[in-house]
């Protein structure tokens, strides 16, 4: 499994790092940091990643299979 | 998600014959939504030619399908406003959406934000101080006003001249949105009002300096955007940034006086109170519902077939109570896991300004848990009457100063 963000919907609400802050973060700057982007995530965050994914206001995260 | 489910496919529609925007159900509107989660997960309303969803599931399902359930024929209850309000962002799909949701959003980024976050918390400062000072006060009027009517029409540059009739004009761009009932009715003139203002404003380009609205006229300078759509933009950040906002405060404070575990939790802990926020947001639902239409040649949805044309009314409210996704939902737990909450909507129209509505809700509470020692409440809190938007009229409370934050009245001789 791996997270997608679309940076260009993303506007920082910071949820996803409520839920999930050992893969998510937002920097000094407010921009998101995610842990493993892009690259197959550890099975053991599966579950913390799915629920990041549902918690965003805006539909900016994805979960690929 | 539970649309594929199969063999509910030929099952009949349930049908609910209750006006859920008469008074009553205004009012206490929970036992009807209970009553049409309970039906089914699409049940159809004859009385408003529309079909209810009421669980968790499919609302979110229906928020995220911008393709089916589209917003740009109106998320209003009445076809004449649906008209009408073209040109929003609320009312407004895909590209056009988005490109119109850009012009202000880099200004209400949590990022952006922060600029503003010291500013926020002194003008709360001064709110609850002000407050406290009388002690017996309308969290509504002294608390809960207070602060958005200070923070919002600064950041959207409303003129000083037009501030007075603002939380009227709001309230009846929310009233419009409901069906043609004599509330929505009688809402007309004052949402006439605010477009008339805010068309005046656009052409004699009044707008205060380093603002939303100043950004709108540069867009419009600069070609992105035509002058004619200024005004609607201008309602759009106003209008759902004061009563929403204002009904999360009133909320917290009485569900905080009548919780007194609760309290006692955040005065423990107030790296809570971002939690409390959320389940206040999750609890109260400030935006009861509002519709979208089916696009394209009609959708099976939880396996109810919607024709092209149909409304659907996407009941947030109820969403938030779903025991499907909620234990026991109708208990306020500030310690629950709100992350699935759409008191704000959710995907490509989730609340733009839902940082700026935490921030100052937080920062209130945040004071509150400074300087008060308790809240009581001192008379029978009472719900206003708004078509969309769920809110208190009045929650009389006293406000029991912390020994620290006391006036010190009781100096040794």
């Amino acid at each position: 499994m791996k997270i997608i963000v679309d940076r260009a919907r993303c506007e920082g609400h910071g949820l996803c790092e409520d839920v999930a802050p050992d893969l998510f973060s937002l920097d000094d700057d407010g921009e998101l940091v995610v842990a493993h982007e892009g690259d197959e995530l550890p099975e053991q965050s599966e579950t913390a990643a799915r629920a990041a994914v549902s918690s965003c206001p805006v539909a900016a995260l994805r979960a690929t299979p | 998600m539970r649309s594929s489910v199969s063999g509910l496919e030929h099952a009949p529609t349930p049908t609910y014959d209750e006006d859920l925007y008469r008074r009553a159900a205004l009012l206490d509107p929970y036992p009807h939504y209970a009553r049409l989660r309970a039906l089914g997960p699409v049940v159809r309303l004859p009385r408003h030619r529309a079909f209810a969803v009421s669980r968790h599931a499919e609302c979110k399902q229906v928020l995220l399908d911008d393709e089916t359930f589209r917003s740009g024929a109106g998320v209003a209850m009445n076809p004449v406003i649906n008209r009408m309000s073209r040109g929003t962002t609320l009312n407004s799909d895909g590209k056009e959406h988005q490109d119109r949701r850009d012009l202000v959003a880099h200004r209400l980024t949590p990022r952006a934000l922060r600029a503003m976050e010291e500013v926020v918390d002194e003008k709360a400062a001064a709110v609850v101080d002000a407050a406290l000072s009388r002690r017996h006060v309308d969290a509504v009027d002294d608390l809960a006003r207070a602060l958005p009517v200070a923070v919002v029409p600064d950041l959207v540059g409303w003129p000083l001249e037009g501030r007075d009739q603002l939380l009227r004009w709001a309230a009846a761009t929310f009233d419009v949105l409901g069906p043609a009932n004599r509330r929505a009715v009688r809402a007309v003139p004052a949402a006439l009002a605010m477009t008339r203002f805010t068309k005046r404003v656009s052409r004699t380009r009044t707008l205060l300096p380093d603002s939303m609205g100043a950004d709108l006229l540069r867009a419009v300078d600069e070609g992105r955007i035509g002058p004619s759509e200024c005004p609607a933009l201008l309602i759009d950040y106003v209008a759902p940034s004061l009563d929403t906002t204002i009904s999360a405060i009133s909320s917290a404070v009485r569900l905080l006086a009548e919780h007194r575990d609760q309290w006692a939790l955040l005065k423990d802990d107030p790296s809570l109170v971002k939690a409390a926020v959320n389940e206040v947001v999750r609890f109260t639902s400030p935006i009861r519902a509002f519709s979208r239409r089916v696009h394209g040649n009609g959708v099976t949805l939880a396996g109810t077939p919607l024709p092209a044309g149909s409304r659907v009314l996407v009941l947030y409210a109820s969403a938030n109570r779903d025991e499907r996704v909620f234990p026991s939902p109708d208990t306020f737990d500030i310690t629950r896991d709100t992350s699935q909450q759409l008191g704000f909507g959710h995907g490509a129209h989730g609340c733009a300004g839902q940082g700026l509505a935490r921030m100052e809700t937080a920062a209130i509470l945040r004071q509150l848990l400074a300087k008060v020692e308790r809240i009581e409440l001192r008379g029978t809190p009472t719900w206003g009457l708004n078509n969309v938007v769920r809110t208190h009229s009045s929650v009389p409370v006293e406000l029991v100063p912390a020994a620290s934050a006391a006036p010190d009245t009781r100096r040794e001789p």
